[in-house]
């Protein structure tokens, strides 16, 4: 897997391949075409006169559109071909590849183009080993179409390849035998179809010609819409500017529609997660809210739906409990994964109630609150009544499907992630320090929807004294006074995980942090062993599971740091929000394109150059949403009644940033900063800000 | 001996639910195949209020499937969405209702609470 892929999605569907076009399965990576968690095709190899092709160039039109110039025969320095391909893929229900043979020579020529087209049907869960599946193909050379069909039982999934020209259609491909005329060109469309059947009605089947024209029209205006709609953003600093605009594009790339559902929610990201999850769905609509507020409600009713409802260990599923992921592929279907809805996340449930608070908070929308108020109560009372197994106040997390379910049920869902500085693994049920810091924000947060929008001003006293009361015992049973942090989580018995991490900057987010302490977190947060100038790293230096590429235990993830410079803005520590945001809006615009999921935990000094991960997703929602929020946090905008309160504190070097239109309950408004720089030679105070309704 | 879908409709789904949203309104028909006869079964959900009646009416949601896969799920045995991706079950029309149905029929038999899995004595704070 040494050279570069390259994907075109739309929804949770995405088609990966090789710089040439071309997709052969590969156990490192979902290399193929994959919708509903299935993957559709397998091999997908264009040769001509049997050579396999060469990329002169490549044009990523849009995320669902990719061009490939292409010439036959080996690579080499000196290319003096008469005979060029284009290769134009692009992606929505169907993929859709238009091949364009062009002659350049002065005399007619023959070609044999031959398309290989194989599906193993294999499951994202399974791309390391594809089960032994048999599928059959049936080549139809009348109609030019080759069906190769996946069957268990009633489990149906189909690929139907269909072609425009004229093709020699077998079980293994499609070939043209084609004359072009001197500086003439020959064309086909290539259709694949994916099919699932009986699957909620939903018929995938395109229609070919009109349809797709239409469709692609339709995204394309779709993404323009959606970049439209979203506030402006004017910036000195340019590369900013373009780092803002593809986390937008990102965003729209990233949204699909559930089976069963009418609206787009936030799939996780390419190429392991392109499927809903409730906690980077939850995530990156609290980070996106400022921009892109109406992933928001469609995400919130979506996760209401599939609230759990009923004990069940398999699905680590509770009443009340908000979804962790949701798939549709052959493992779920057949419970061998516990997928089909899965409930193991002891986050999402908290976070459930606090999006829905800051939705209405940034939006005004009552209705939504009213609408899912039984949602809501079910969820806070999951708090107590299953997220709180010992009844001491802590939410804790255990799974019950100890064969495949997820051993640490928070972000940090790494099976190592949760340890101590000597790398000791904490015994079940763990309450881990974020945890806490969520539920309490739930709490405050529910009370003040009780009391505003439910007319229960009794539960909102409920839930205020059961905050208060975590927010006491949490203090003292989880602050480290030796070390001057709090701990990572706490054992069944109540000792310390006495590990430094990024999560202090979750509890500075939430506000369960006693004032006095938050001088010691943010100097921890900025200092050598958790920042490392790219970000903060997720598991600090000097400790001694820590590990620069451990996604949990030293990597820096651009979401993490949103929540953590979020959290040392809510408590005062400015500068050192703007550092952190600084560093990771340094390393988004050095390494250009979407920002990947999460780096490595390197010192910047040291590297100088981001180091990526070859595991890390890219794009991914609450990456991208996350540059949103920071950018966000720099300019300080919070919701205040009907007003947007603007408080800027921008990196120095930054000069001017204008955040235009930013949606909310005022309407539109913009939002202007400018770093000190700028501004000590402009006013010699501290940015500016406005404060006006629309 | 676990409980038909038959007798799980006709004794415990009717009634009040307030693990409904009570936002919650529609019709479900279940249709149960077997042996070539189809038995209909008629869900209103009004709120957390449930009816059931035999009836073949047309409903927002029609759910078919052989009445052996009704039993299983009535018996907690088959999850519903398991059930549907399998192509076991079909439904026809407004799918979410499918979602709030879920909660009308039980979970797995043995599934524990996690209280009783944290091994631990409950100590609840007093408040």
């Amino acid at each position: 897997m040494k050279q570069e892929l390259v994907s075109v999605l739309a929804g949770n569907a995405f088609a990966m391949g090789d710089a040439q076009g071309d997709m052969e399965a590969h156990p490192c990576a979902p290399i193929g075409l994959f919708s509903f968690d299935t993957r559709f095709l397998s091999h997908w190899v264009l040769t001509v006169d049997g050579e396999r092709l060469q990329s002169l160039s490549r044009d990523d039109l849009t995320y669902f559109e990719t061009r490939f110039v292409l010439v036959p025969g080996a690579a080499s320095h000196y290319v003096d071909a008469d005979v060029s391909v284009i290769r134009h893929r692009c992606l929505d229900e169907g993929f859709h590849e238009q091949l364009t043979v062009l002659n350049h020579s002065a005399e007619p020529a023959d070609f044999t183009v031959r398309m290989e087209i194989g599906s193993d049907f294999a499951d994202t869960a399974e791309i390391r080993h594809p089960g032994p599946r048999r599928p059959t193909a049936t080549a139809d050379p009348q109609r030019g179409e080759l069906r190769i069909r996946h069957r268990r039982g009633r489990f149906t999934r189909e690929t139907c390849v269909s072609s425009t020209a004229p093709a020699d259609v077998d079980q293994r491909g499609m070939t043209f035998r084609i004359r072009v005329e001197p500086n003439g060109a020959w064309r086909t469309d290539l259709h694949v179809s994916m099919i699932i059947q009986g699957a909620g009605e939903r018929d995938l089947r395109a229609d070919i010609d009109s349809h797709r024209e239409q469709v692609r029209r339709t995204m394309r205006d779709d993404l323009a819409r959606w970049c439209d709609q979203a506030p402006e953003l004017v910036a000195d600093r340019k590369p900013l500017a373009a780092a803002y605009r593809q986390a937008l594009t990102d965003l729209a790339a990233l949204r699909y529609t559930p089976l069963a559902y009418a609206e787009r929610v936030p799939v996780g990201g390419l190429p392991w997660a392109m499927t809903l999850y409730g906690r980077d769905a939850l995530v990156t609509c609290l980070e996106t809210l400022p921009f892109t507020p109406e992933l928001t409600p469609a995400t919130l009713r979506m996760l209401a739906l599939a609230q759990g409802g009923q004990l069940d260990d398999y699905h680590d599923e509770e009443p009340g409990k908000i979804l962790g992921e949701l798939r549709y592929g052959e493992a779920a279907a057949f419970d061998d994964e516990p997928t089909a809805l899965y409930y193991g996340a002891a986050d999402t449930t908290p976070l459930f109630v606090v999006l829905l608070d800051e939705y209405e908070r940034w939006t005004g929308d009552a209705d939504l609150v009213r609408e899912l108020r039984h949602p809501a109560r079910m969820a806070l009372d999951w708090m107590t009544e299953y997220g709180d197994p010992y009844g001491d106040g802590y939410l804790r997390y255990q799974p019950r499907n100890t064969t495949n379910g997820v051993a640490n049920q928070t972000w940090r869902n790494s099976p190592e992630a949760i340890v101590d500085r000597h790398g000791v693994l904490p015994p079940y049920p763990r309450a881990t320090c974020e945890l806490q810091g969520y539920a309490y924000d739930a709490r405050i947060r529910g009370a003040r929807l009780a009391r505003e929008f439910w007319d229960d001003p009794e539960y909102a006293e409920r839930l205020e004294a059961d905050a208060a009361c975590l927010r006491e015992r949490f203090n003292h049973d989880f602050w480290l006074p030796q070390r001057g942090y709090y701990a990572l989580a706490v054992t069944p018995d109540g000792k310390p995980v006495d590990a430094l991490t990024s999560a202090v900057g979750h509890l500075l987010w939430s506000g369960i942090v006693e004032p006095e302490r938050a001088d010691s977190l943010a100097a921890h947060l900025c200092g050598p062993d958790l920042f490392t100038g790219w970000g903060v790293r997720t598991y600090a230096d000097g400790q001694r599971p820590y590990n620069p590429v451990g996604a949990h235990l030293g990597a820096v993830w651009p979401s993490d740091n949103a929540f953590v410079a979020a959290g040392l803005r809510r408590y005062g520590y400015d500068d050192e929000a703007a550092r952190i945001a600084a560093g990771v809006f340094a390393m988004a615009e050095t390494l250009g394109g979407s920002v990947p999921e999460v780096i490595a935990g390197y010192p910047r000094r040291l590297t100088k150059y981001p180091v990526q991960l070859p595991a890390a997703g890219r794009p991914q929602s609450w990456a991208s949403g996350g540059l949103l929020m920071l950018l966000a946090t720099m300019l300080g905008l919070r919701p205040c009644a009907d007003n947007l309160l603007v408080n800027p504190v921008i990196p120095t070097g930054y000069g001017r940033i204008e955040l235009l239109d930013v949606p909310g309950r005022w309407g539109r408004t913009d939002a202007y900063g400018r770093d000190r720089d700028g501004d000590r030679r402009m006013r010699g105070g501290r940015g500016e800000g406005t404060r006006r309704a629309a | 001996m676990s409980t038909s879908a038959a007798e799980h409709l006709a004794r415990a789904a009717a009634g009040r639910h307030p693990e409904l949203p009570e936002t919650t309104c529609g019709t479900v028909r279940l249709d149960m195949l077997e042996g070539g006869r189809t038995e209909h079964w008629y869900l209103t959900i009004d709120r957390q209020e449930v009816r059931v009646e035999r009836s073949a009416d047309e409903a927002d949601l029609v759910v078919r499937a052989d009445r052996e896969v009704f039993d299983r799920i009535a018996a907690g045995r088959l999850h519903l969405a398991a059930a549907l991706l399998r192509n076991d079950l079909a439904g026809q029309g407004n799918l979410r209702l499918l979602m709030m149905l879920r909660r009308l029929f039980p979970g797995p038999p043995d599934a524990r609470h996690p209280r009783d899995v944290a091994g631990f004595p409950y100590r609840p704070v007093p408040r």
